[in-house]
């Protein structure tokens, strides 16, 4: 079964082209990682597939539904967590995921806030106001409103973000977890040994484009994501750019 | 640096700069920095914004000189409207970074820089709120004395009064921030002390022993005396010190645990999605509190009281307070508007599954929450010196008005009431809207002495067709905000 499936996805804003026929297929269970440099379309591509913005062009299929026609079914169906997004600073972790379960349309008992409240880590600030925690304590409370109404599809955007090692390994633990139950994560991020080390799949878009799939599982025993990375966003050598550099960072003809 | 910031008195080379032209770095940054933020926020159509301030200000005070209305009158209410500006503006500045974000996204403004510059936040405070200064006093101050200028002057006042004006209004707009920033400074600290604060200065006021204009810039502009200009400005001056001073970044303390109100204020209000509940909690919980609706209205109440009576003291006309009060105090509800839609954005809303006209509705609920019971009471306190009949059609028009000020601000703005400061055709549109309801409800209120039932026959009826078009509007602000942000 398909979890994502886009066709020739395109974004425009006036002249200016976000994303760029994107075509692409994740099936259900996959930890896909979208990969790419600043601006070339990763938060678009989100924002897309959970129904926040419509695309110029193409069409999108989220868990069966369309993100364009049927946006809040989308949303119902799956959990986001926004780059930068802090939970609301005057209201308590704890109200913050009874309010995210109100908005959602289930209720967010106390036993559920507990135990993802234990999970990641804030149990002690769950009745602090939210403008005083601090960073990682925001960053936890946001990854606990993605997955509390335990949805089988969440979008991050950078998750591990201000989380110290120890909370860093504990959620990709919990995100490897999420998927081998047969659940499917997309990740947006910019830490390549993160994708390297977690996703099933990855995804390379430069200028709105994808150029490259691949599954890093399957990367040489002497070759890096990092590497691979770098040959599919770079430009070619000749179009007059600095030479992609090969697997030992050495410039190449 | 032992928490000092740079003097450039001492310094390796000595030739960093000193106190003074440190500051006056700052402030040309800041100012850059705040030009380029609403070039940003609203295009270059903002710079067109005095233009609009004058215009539209001197045909106000020409329909007020219209009704009989001196210029005097007018600009005592200027004084007070514009205190209440500053009383505004300083609030906004000092919620924090975090209520900044919410209202102007992932921004970094230089006053939160004391982190990582060798500055610290008591000078960056001091800078801002000197450049705020500046600021206002030349785009909004400057051309409302102008827009004054036009009417005052055919009215026989002196030029140098007009001049007058400028200055003392400047130094209603500072008394307001400073009234803001000590406020909050002290917040920072302790809130009993605000509550004995603000109860010692209104028990003064009530029994008479503080003279609350001898004690304003207002003051001054009555009498321009080096008497005056000392304790009319020296409140002002005081307060904009004693602010810097006293305050303590938000986040800086220990970190606030507060019981689950959540549960118990969603159940009381009956309230299955949570967003109204949510809203009134940011509210309740942010600088000011709940206070500050019923503060802001409370000035509007006092503004509209003191020129409905300087209108029956210069005229023949005896004006209704109850239609004047109701209709004031419904626009004023436009305050509580900008609060409620403060601390989160439409975005937010998209991630959930939740359409957006039940965030706006949510969002309706909580500003008539908010909005309606503070005005009732400060119509309740009218009954005091005015008919209760006549406080009775305020009741019905207060409401009304507020819910057509609802429909208006949700369809037009958005999430983003604050664009209308500065975004001149926004600002004319909305303004238009406004006034095709006030001008009627004016005239109601004016004309109530020659044909009060009449009047107040035409009062509840515009008050109802207005609130029909807000219900009508906020309904579709919900699938046109949806269209605008996808």
């Amino acid at each position: 079964m398909t979890a994502i499936e886009t066709h020739d996805l395109t974004k425009r804003y006036g002249d200016a082209t976000a994303l760029d026929g994107l075509s692409l297929s994740v099936p259900e269970g996959e930890l896909f990682g979208l990969l790419g440099p600043n601006g070339s379309g990763k938060t678009t591509t989100i924002e897309i597939l959970t129904g926040q913005l419509d695309p110029t062009e193409g069409t999108a299929e989220v868990l069966g539904s369309d993100p364009v026609d049927d946006a809040l079914s989308v949303r119902e169906a799956v959990g986001i967590l926004p780059e930068r997004e802090d939970p609301p600073s005057f209201l308590t972790p704890r109200e913050y995921l009874q309010f995210v379960g109100d908005v959602r349309g289930f209720s967010a008992a106390d036993d559920r806030i507990a135990e993802w409240a234990d999970r990641l880590g804030f149990v002690d600030e769950l009745d602090t106001l939210s403008t005083d925690l601090s960073e990682g304590e925001r960053q936890r409370v946001m990854l606990a409103q993605a997955f509390i109404h335990e949805p089988d599809l969440v979008f991050i955007d950078e998750p591990l973000v201000n989380l110290d090692p120890i909370m860093q390994a504990e959620v990709k633990d919990h995100m490897r977890d999420y998927c081998e139950r047969g659940n499917t994560l997309f990740l947006s991020t910019h830490f390549l040994e993160v994708a390297e080390e977690l996703c099933t799949g990855v995804g390379i878009i430069r200028d709105g484009e994808l150029v490259a799939e691949r599954d890093p599982r399957d990367l040489a025993p002497d070759e890096e994501l990092l590497d691979y990375f770098r040959r599919e966003v770079e430009p070619a050598a000749g179009d007059g750019a600095a030479p992609t550099p090969d697997a030992a960072g050495e410039p190449q003809p | 640096m032992s928490g000092d910031d740079v003097t450039g008195t001492g310094g390796a080379a000595g030739a960093g700069p000193g106190r003074g032209g440190l500051s006056r770095r700052l402030l040309a940054r800041m100012i850059r920095e705040e030009w380029r933020l609403q070039a940003e926020l609203f295009g270059d159509r903002f710079a067109l914004f005095p233009l609009v301030v004058a215009l539209v200000g001197g045909a106000g005070f020409w329909l007020l000189t219209l009704t009989g209305t001196s210029a005097e009158a007018v600009a005592a209410g200027i004084h007070g409207l514009v205190f209440f500006f500053g009383l505004q503006v300083g609030t906004i500045g000092l919620v924090g970074r975090d209520a900044l974000r919410d209202v102007l996204g992932d921004t970094t403004l230089l006053v939160f820089s004391a982190r990582t510059l060798p500055v610290t936040w008591r000078r960056l405070l001091a800078v801002f709120v000197v450049k705020d200064l500046l600021y206002y006093s030349w785009l909004f101050l400057a051309p409302l004395a102008l827009g004054y200028a036009a009417v005052a002057l055919s009215e026989g006042v002196a030029p140098a009064a007009v001049g007058l004006l400028w200055v003392t209004t400047t130094g209603a707009f500072a008394f307001g921030v400073g009234t803001s920033l000590t406020l909050a400074g002290v917040g920072t600290r302790s809130r009993a002390a605000v509550a004995a604060l603000v109860a010692a200065v209104a028990v003064g006021v009530v029994t008479g022993r503080l003279d609350a204009v001898a004690l304003s810039p207002y003051g001054f502009y009555l009498d321009p005396s080096v008497r005056a200009a000392v304790t009319g400005f020296g409140p002002a001056l005081a307060l904009l010190v004693a602010g810097p001073l006293t305050f303590q970044p938000v986040g800086g303390g220990a970190a606030r645990s507060t019981p689950n109100r959540y549960s118990r204020l969603r159940s009381a209000i009956g309230d299955d999605r949570g967003i109204t509940t949510r809203t009134i909690l940011e509210v309740a919980r942010s600088s000011g509190s709940v206070w500050k609706v019923l503060f802001s209205m409370g000035v509007l109440f006092g503004v509209t009281a003191l020129l409905v009576r300087e209108v029956a003291r210069a005229t023949t006309l005896d004006p209704s307070y109850g239609v004047a009060v109701g209709t004031l105090l419904g626009l004023g509800a436009f305050t509580t508007y900008s609060w409620v839609t403060q601390f989160d954005s439409a975005d937010e809303y998209l991630r959930y599954p939740v359409a957006m006209d039940r965030v706006f509705a949510g969002k309706r609920a909580a500003y008539l929450l908010l909005s309606v019971p503070a005005g009732l009471l400060y119509l309740a306190l009218a009954l005091v010196w005015v008919p209760a009949a006549e406080v009775a059609v305020g009741v019905v028009v207060f409401p009304l008005v507020a819910v057509y000020v609802y429909g208006v601000t949700a369809y037009v703005t958005g999430f983003s009431p604050n664009e209308l400061l500065f975004d001149t055709p926004l600002f004319v549109a909305f303004g238009a809207a406004l006034a095709l309801v006030s001008t009627p409800l004016v005239v109601a209120a004016l004309a109530h002495g020659q044909a009060p039932t009449t009047a107040n026959g035409v009062a509840v009826g515009v008050s109802v067709l207005a609130a029909a078009v807000g219900v009508f509007l906020s309904s579709r602000a919900g699938p046109r905000w949806h269209r605008k942000l996808r």
